[in-house]
């Protein structure tokens, strides 16, 4: 429609030039009319013409304006009626048009609400899906987390694994480092062996070397030692030849310094004598010496004290002169001090009065000295007052400023009260002046309620001023108490120090009992009020001691039985005597082995008759071929007695020394000695005993076949 | 359990009373094993808390264990358990050979339905972790125990609590002339486990 418009709005501009161009071309054509037709007049009359002609001039222009006018607005109407035309052309145009944007948007809507709900219901799918698919997501990321903890142990146990793989491979390497180690030292080892077994070797060739050596040296030990007592013999006599012989040449120079000696007495008397003649002189000589030693000590002493006495004479003449010095200075003294001295009383006189003077003075100075003392301490005195007063000033002042101050609070509280009672006054009487009299009891009640309060609050207020007092009495008690409690203090703190004593005392009481009860309940301690213990019935400890029990019973019973059945089988005869169940089974058993017993004893007896005839057979055998019976009487000795002996205790007795009895020895017998003869001739020289017996046979032989 | 397994770092009572029961069942296993009461052939493997652990194949050992550790499962839950002692004893001289004794403080104020602990089971496991290898190492100075031996459970818990049908009182079976040694403890934030070991001082002449 706009748009519509905005063409015929252009479309009139466009007509509207055109038409005023076409209004202006008429006004121009009629303004030419009019000039063309009014041209000849104006050249008539110039002055009045003038004038006439503008008055017509003007009239007609006048009336071409209106003209003009009236065609303008002739035309104005038929370009507005066009317009208007136009207009509804448009309008129609552009109504149409509408209606069928209309119904294309309507259609358009249509389509697109169905889109939407399309879209809608795509949108629920695609929301649908998505939370399935988040869903999904949550939960593969929960199996990844799982899978990722899995993988986490698995990679921790592996890494436990190749840890462990890896020490076990460190403990492998080690390992074969020590094998090959442990080799080593074996293949040194057998390299020492060999070389040591070599050696061991050749240390047996040295040592059996040695042994011979050694033998040989024992022997030849043996040799010297025999030799080293015949020696030792002989020095003996050499030592016993020699004393004498020394002895001997003692004597010999004894005899030579005898003969000496008896020599030299002659001429020892001479001297002798001559001696004692001198031994006279010198004792004289000794005596004179003796006295002039005297007299020359004595001199000797006299000299020492003059000589001391000379040091003291010149000491003294010293001290002369010093104290001749002195006496004349101080006999100067008189003129040198101007004073009346002329000897020393005087000077002493002197001397006593100077004294005096002092004594004097000195008084003088303590005095004065006292004095100053005295005023120094009053001078303190003054100077305590003086700070004792100033403090006073201070606390005065304080007091002074806190009163102040409590009567500017007594006096604001008074205004208040004043303004509140001014108020509540003033209440009342504006109650008064509105009211009459209906409302006087409760005025009256709120006039006592006021003054209730009004009594309470100077109630209150002297309070305040009793409390403020009492605070100020208290800091002066305050500072008063702490003087007194002093005292107090000393005895607290002694009660505090013997306090935290007791105190440390029982905190390590406490801690060794806390020790205590950590050890009983280690030890598994247990408070019987408290706590019980419990445990199962059917447990292993007693299951275990019952197994104990009966095993132990079965033994016993086991013990038993088989006694019972020693017992029985020990008794032998009657084994079925018992009765009891266990002996039946056995007793089959028992009787094999009696027979299998009794077998055998039959076997040996049967095997002991064979022997024994055996024997007695051989032994006959014997007898009969070799004529001799032969009888073992202790071991290894052997009896043989000849068939032919001429009395029964002719035998001869042989020895086996060897164990086999392939070497005997004859022993002695009365049967052997009267064998000699042939014991000489077969035994010694022929080494023949079987030669030997059978000569004896023969021997025998002959003999009975003779007698 | 459930309320264990759905928040790994939350802690219930129930959920206390069943690690630390579980604790105890694999450390009496551990134990019997390392001081050789039973066979080492009647010894199984398992993985628990990160380690190989051996627990018994024993029908009538572990009928025994599940009846005691079952009960105190329940007990711990009441807060009525104080101790639990395994008892170690010769089986001939009847004499108590070791004693190791498990302390169990426990928050009087958990109950069932009371808001659970912040504790994650990792920190729990590790602890746990440490105090079994403890236990195993205590091996190297503990005496050997010679003879044949058995066990017994004993577990100390408040003088009013009703004993129930297959159980019955007994005394605490100490050691005298005995040797202690503490150990470490690991704790739930609702009930804490505190180990020690009492062993017999062997005489020395």
């Amino acid at each position: 429609m706009s748009v519509a418009c905005l063409s015929c709005k252009a479309g009139y501009r466009m007509d509207d030039l055109g038409e005023n161009t076409t209004v202006f071309s008429t006004l121009r054509s009629f303004n030419n009319f009019l000039s063309e037709g009014s041209a000849p007049l104006p050249r008539s009359s110039e002055p009045s013409s003038t004038s006439r002609m503008l008055q017509l001039q003007y009239e007609q222009m006048i009336q071409a304006e209106e003209q003009a006018e009236y065609v303008r607005s002739h035309s104005r109407i038929i370009e507005v009626e066009r317009e208007k035309q136009k207009m509804e052309v448009s309008h129609k145009r552009a109504r149409i048009e509408l209606e069928k944007a209309a119904q294309t948007s309507s259609w358009n809507y249509e389509r697109e609400a169905d889109r939407n709900l399309e879209l809608i219901t795509q949108v629920k799918h695609m929301q649908e899906k998505e939370a399935e698919v988040v869903a999904k997501l949550k939960d593969q990321i929960d199996v990844n987390k799982s899978l990722k903890e899995d993988l986490g142990l698995q990679s921790k146990k592996l890494q436990d694994k190749e840890e462990k793989h890896a020490e076990t491979n460190q403990m492998i390497d080690v390992l074969k480092s020590k094998i090959s180690e442990q080799q080593r030292k074996q293949m040194n080892q057998e390299m020492q062996l060999t070389t040591l077994s070599t050696e061991r070797q050749e240390l047996l060739e040295q040592v059996e070397v040695q042994r011979k050596k050694w033998q040989e040296a024992v022997q030849r030990s043996q040799v010297l030692e025999a030799a080293q007592v015949v020696i030792a013999e002989k020095e003996q006599r050499l030592k016993d030849l020699e004393n004498k012989i020394t002895q001997q040449e003692q004597d010999s120079v004894i005899v030579k310094n005898m003969r000496s000696d008896l020599a030299r007495i002659p001429e020892l008397e001479k001297e002798l004598r001559q001696l004692k003649e001198k031994n006279a002189y010198c004792k004289e000589m000794e005596d004179n010496n003796s006295l002039l030693k005297e007299e020359m000590e004595s001199l000797r002493k006299k000299l020492q004290r003059l000589e001391k006495v000379k040091e003291e004479k010149v000491t003294l003449e010293l001290e002369k002169e010093k104290l001749l010095a002195k006496l004349q200075s101080w006999e100067n003294v008189e003129q040198t001090s101007g004073l009346n001295i002329r000897s020393p009383e005087d000077l002493s006189r002197e001397i006593v009065l100077l004294q005096q003077r002092e004594l004097v003075l000195k008084q003088q100075n303590s005095s004065v000295t006292t004095s100053a003392r005295m005023l120094e301490k009053t001078r303190q005195q003054l100077q305590d007052e003086v700070l004792k007063l100033r403090t006073q000033l201070l606390s005065e002042q304080k007091k002074r400023e806190q009163q102040e101050a409590n009567a500017r609070r007594m006096e604001k509280r008074n205004i208040l009260l004043i303004k509140a009672r001014d108020g509540m006054k003033g209440i009342l009487d504006s109650y008064d002046n509105e009211l009459v009299t209906n409302y006087s009891p409760q005025l009256n009640r709120r006039a006592r309620e006021a003054e209730d309060m009004a009594q309470e609050l100077h109630a209150h207020i002297s309070e305040l001023e009793l409390e403020a007092e009492l605070s100020v009495l208290q800091s002066q008690l305050a500072i008063t108490d702490r003087s007194i409690t002093n005292e107090e203090g000393n005895v607290l703190r002694q009660k505090i120090e013997e306090l935290e004593a007791e105190r440390s005392r029982l905190d390590q009481a406490n801690k060794v009992l806390e020790m205590k009860l950590e050890r009983y309940t280690l030890q598994g301690d247990y408070d019987p009020t408290k706590t019980k213990v419990l445990h199962f019935s059917m447990n292993p400890w007693s299951l275990a001691k019952e197994h104990r029990i009966t095993e132990e019973k079965s033994l016993k019973e086991e013990c038993e039985h088989l006694r019972e059945r020693v017992q029985i089988l020990e008794g032998g005869a009657v084994p079925e005597q018992g009765g009891s169940q266990t002996n039946l089974p056995p007793s089959q058993e028992i009787a094999e082995m009696r027979k299998q017993v009794n077998s055998a004893e039959l076997k040996n007896q049967r095997l002991k008759e064979v022997f024994q005839k055996k024997i007695q057979e051989f032994r006959a055998v014997c007898y009969t071929l070799t004529g001799y019976k032969i009888d073992v009487t202790t071991e290894n000795q052997y009896k043989l007695s000849s068939m032919y002996a001429e009395h029964q205790d002719d035998y001869l007795m042989f020895k086996a020394t060897n164990s086999l009895g392939a070497k005997m020895q004859l022993l002695e017998s009365d049967f052997s000695n009267s064998l000699t003869e042939l014991i000489n001739l077969h035994l010694h020289h022929q080494n023949s005993i079987p030669a030997f017996l059978s000569a004896i046979t023969l021997d025998l032989f002959s003999r009975q076949t003779c007698a | 359990m459930a309320g264990k397994v759905a928040a790994r770092e939350q802690i219930t009572l129930r959920g206390s009373a069943s690690i630390v029961s579980e604790f105890f069942s694999y450390g009496i296993n551990s134990i019997l094993y390392q001081r050789g009461i039973y066979p080492p052939e009647s010894f199984t493997r398992e993985q628990k808390y990160g380690l190989t652990m051996l627990v018994t194949t024993d029908p009538i050992l572990n009928n025994y264990l599940k009846n005691v550790v079952g009960q105190l499962k329940d007990w711990l839950c009441n807060h009525f358990v104080q101790r639990l002692v395994v008892v170690i004893n010769s089986i001939e001289t009847n004499e108590v050979l070791e004693r190791w004794q498990f302390d169990i403080e426990c928050d009087k104020t958990m109950t069932e339905n009371s808001q659970p602990r912040e504790k994650s089971e990792k920190a729990i496991q590790d602890e746990i972790r440490s105090v079994i290898r403890q236990i195993t190492a205590t091996v190297t100075f503990l005496p050997l125990l010679d003879a044949a031996c058995s066990f017994d459970l004993l577990i100390y818990t408040d003088k009013d609590l009703e004993v129930p049908e297959k159980w019955e009182e007994s005394g605490p079976q100490f050691i005298n002339n005995s040797e202690e040694v503490r150990l470490r403890s690991f704790t739930t934030t609702i009930h804490k486990v505190n180990s020690m070991v009492a062993y017999k001082k062997i005489d020395s002449f």
